[in-house]
């Protein structure tokens, strides 16, 4: 018998996920049939492990297992036929067994071969008498017993197609979990931590993380990687060269997949690396990029074990998602940083506009609007950077606000009031322009004139829906007798344009205090 | 103490030519004596060289390794009696402590409240 038959069975029993479960009626039901119809008092599932056979149904035998050594099943298991000693006290291949000299006093034994669809024979149905039958079992009892083996192995690989659909709808479940993080995390640091948590945790490993391979993928950068208690995290930079032979596979876009380091080929050579850092079965799985791998979700075990492929399909699902949400975080930052360089070399040009004007302008001699120029370019700059810090999506009317009346001051006699509206770019730069005109009008002529003058401002939304409209107060008090101007510069026709550059102004000039009434949509407002 | 009182000196710092041009012709008409360098290795050269130096008005985003706050953060550490301000194109990143006795102001800035400033400062 060869081991490596024997390795090669160990594997396919291991993949029924079968060893050490607790009992099964079906099983129960096949072993006490089998001894009914051979009339034998002991009846066995036995499977053949590598280092023992464990029984996953037994009738009329008091232990769970027995060493390997001392299996009657093994014997020519790799013919699958049916195996039947009459008297195991007089055959050479198990005169000696403990179980025929011991207490046990085997002497009887058939057992019929549980041949997966594989072809693979992980062990047997057998029957067993504590007395010698020379007739053996007639042939009916023979067809039985066979058909009987053939059962006991269908329900085997059912049982095992049975608990996988139970563990990819696990799996699924734990995939849509790690979308959500995907989604809703705020940066990919933390998307990977929370999908690397939860890969250990229905995968039951030590570890799990993800990184991106340099260009040659000669090493990985593992980014904040999740650990079960007790086990080191391994983030930052490795070489893949320092833990065997394991990059060809990554680099050709192949899973590499490990279950025991210490006889895999890859690695069994130098298995220290892989140990010192607590693995003992591993997967990589790469993310290919046009044609390239681009990264890597790895997961460490600190137990041999064996990769069920549902598992492997899983974390397939994961590496394309992660890679995914990471390139898509890179997208919005380097957006990010385009929109901050553009704005800034907007920013310098507008004060390179600002120094050829003052430069130009120095020998007139009326400074006036010279000065009102540059206030309405600080005004203009001011809209600009409230759009900035929101990707100029849209800003606050009241931080708008805020920023144009810091440029021209006074703002402590300024008293706004009034609920969040969005406004978009457009409504942003052109409600920056008619307020600071309305502030400087009050600065010049106004209630900010006098010490103890104010201004109100006040908005609210009239309306819902599509028809709502943003309504805006400005009533000035304790400034100078209000007298009407007799000419309307440009500063009064910015004002007229209104909140959106299409009117909806009310100017008084009441002689207790200027008054404006503007009035916008909110959706105008809003758009871009 | 009848010698004539030298004039208070501001150093800028600006590798934009015009804009450089411009902050110095601003601070100069204020009545100050102004020294100019286009980045941080040529601002602390001068520093180190030049003893009368009382306000550093530097850009931020300069090329060639350190920007303006760095600059800033080791004229506070070296020559803690100095003044500073620092102007950018930029918001003041999040997270970062502007230095003691600088003050910060986003480009385009008002001349006046600029000058009012360094007056304030130069004592």
């Amino acid at each position: 018998m060869s081991t490596e038959q024997d390795a090669s069975r160990a594997r396919a029993l291991a993949s029924l996920r079968v060893l050490d479960t607790p009992e099964e009626q079906a099983f129960e039901d096949i072993v006490f049939i089998a001894s009914q119809t051979c009339d034998a008092p002991i009846a066995l599932i036995s499977l053949l492990d590598t280092d023992r056979q464990w029984f996953k149904a037994r009738h009329g035998l008091d232990v769970g297992e027995t060493p390997i050594d001392q299996s009657v099943c093994r014997i020519d298991i790799d013919d699958a036929h049916l195996l039947e000693v009459t008297d195991l006290s007089q055959d050479g291949r198990t005169h000696a067994n403990p179980l025929v000299t011991g207490e046990r006093t085997f002497r009887y034994y058939a057992g019929a071969p549980l041949t997966l669809r594989s072809g693979e024979v992980v062990g047997r149905l057998c029957v067993i008498d504590t007395t010698a039958r020379p007739a053996g079992l007639s042939d009916t009892q023979k067809t039985l017993l066979l058909a009987l083996a053939r059962q006991a192995s269908d329900h085997l690989e059912l049982r095992r197609i049975a608990r996988a659909s139970e563990r990819m709808a696990e799996l699924q479940t734990a995939l849509v979990e790690i979308g959500e993080h995907i989604r809703n995390s705020p940066d990919a640091s933390q998307m990977t931590h929370a999908a690397a948590k939860i890969v250990g945790r229905v995968l039951n490993v030590e570890r799990a993380g993800f990184g991106f391979v340099d260009d040659d993928v000669r090493s990985i950068d593992i980014e904040s990687d999740w650990t079960a208690p007790g086990t080191a995290s391994i983030a930052g930079r490795h070489r893949f060269e320092d833990y065997g032979a394991i990059r060809d596979h990554l680099a050709r876009g192949e899973p590499l997949v490990i279950e025991d380091v210490l006889t895999d080929e890859r690695t069994a050579a130098d298995p220290a690396a892989m140990q010192a850092v607590g693995v003992e079965a591993l997967v990589n799985m790469p993310v290919r990029q046009h044609d390239r791998t681009v990264a890597a979700l790895i997961v460490n075990s600190a137990h041999r074990r064996i990769w069920m492929p549902e598992e492997l399909t899983f974390l397939r699902s994961v590496a394309d998602r992660l890679e995914a949400g990471v390139a898509r975080f890179r997208g919005e930052q380097q957006q990010e940083m385009l929109n901050g360089e553009i704005s800034h070399r907007l920013k310098n040009m507008l004060s390179m506009v600002q120094a050829i004007a003052s430069q130009t302008l120095r020998d007139v001699p009326d400074r006036r609007p010279v000065e009102t120029f540059e206030q309405r370019l600080m005004a203009l700059s001011a809209a600009h950077d409230v759009l900035l810090q929101k990707s100029w999506i849209n800003a606050d009317l009241r931080t708008v606000a805020d920023a144009v009346i810091d440029t021209v001051g006074f703002g402590d006699r300024v008293h706004m009031a009034g609920p969040p509206v969005a406004l978009g770019a457009r409504a942003a730069l052109s409600f920056s322009l008619v307020l600071h005109e309305l502030m400087t009008n009050a600065c010049k002529y106004g209630a900010l004139c006098r010490e103890n003058g104010r201004v109100d401002v006040g908005w609210s939304i009239e309306g819902t829906g599509d028809d709502a409209d943003l309504v805006m107060h400005w009533r000035e008090s304790g400034g100078p007798l209000v007298v009407p101007p007799t000419r309307r510069g440009f500063g009064s026709k910015l004002v007229r344009m209104g909140l959106v550059g299409a009117g909806g102004v009310d100017l008084r000039y009441e002689p207790t205090g200027f008054q404006a009434d503007l009035q916008a949509s909110i959706r105008h407002l809003a758009q871009a | 103490m009848t010698g004539v009182e030298a004039r208070p000196i501001v150093l800028v710092v600006e590798d934009e030519p015009l804009l450089r041009l411009f902050a110095m012709d601003m601070i100069e008409e204020a009545g100050f004596e102004v020294l100019d360098a286009r980045n941080t290795a040529e601002a602390l050269t001068m520093m180190e060289t030049c003893a009368g130096i009382r306000v550093v008005f530097t850009d931020v985003d300069m090329p060639g390794g350190a920007d303006g706050i760095a600059l800033a953060t080791s004229i506070r550490r070296q020559w803690p009696k100095i003044a500073i301000v620092i102007t950018s194109g930029k918001p003041w990143p999040i997270g970062i402590r502007l230095p003691e006795d600088a003050v910060f102001f986003s480009k385009p800035y008002r001349q006046d409240r600029v000058i009012a400033t360094i007056r304030d400062m130069a004592g």
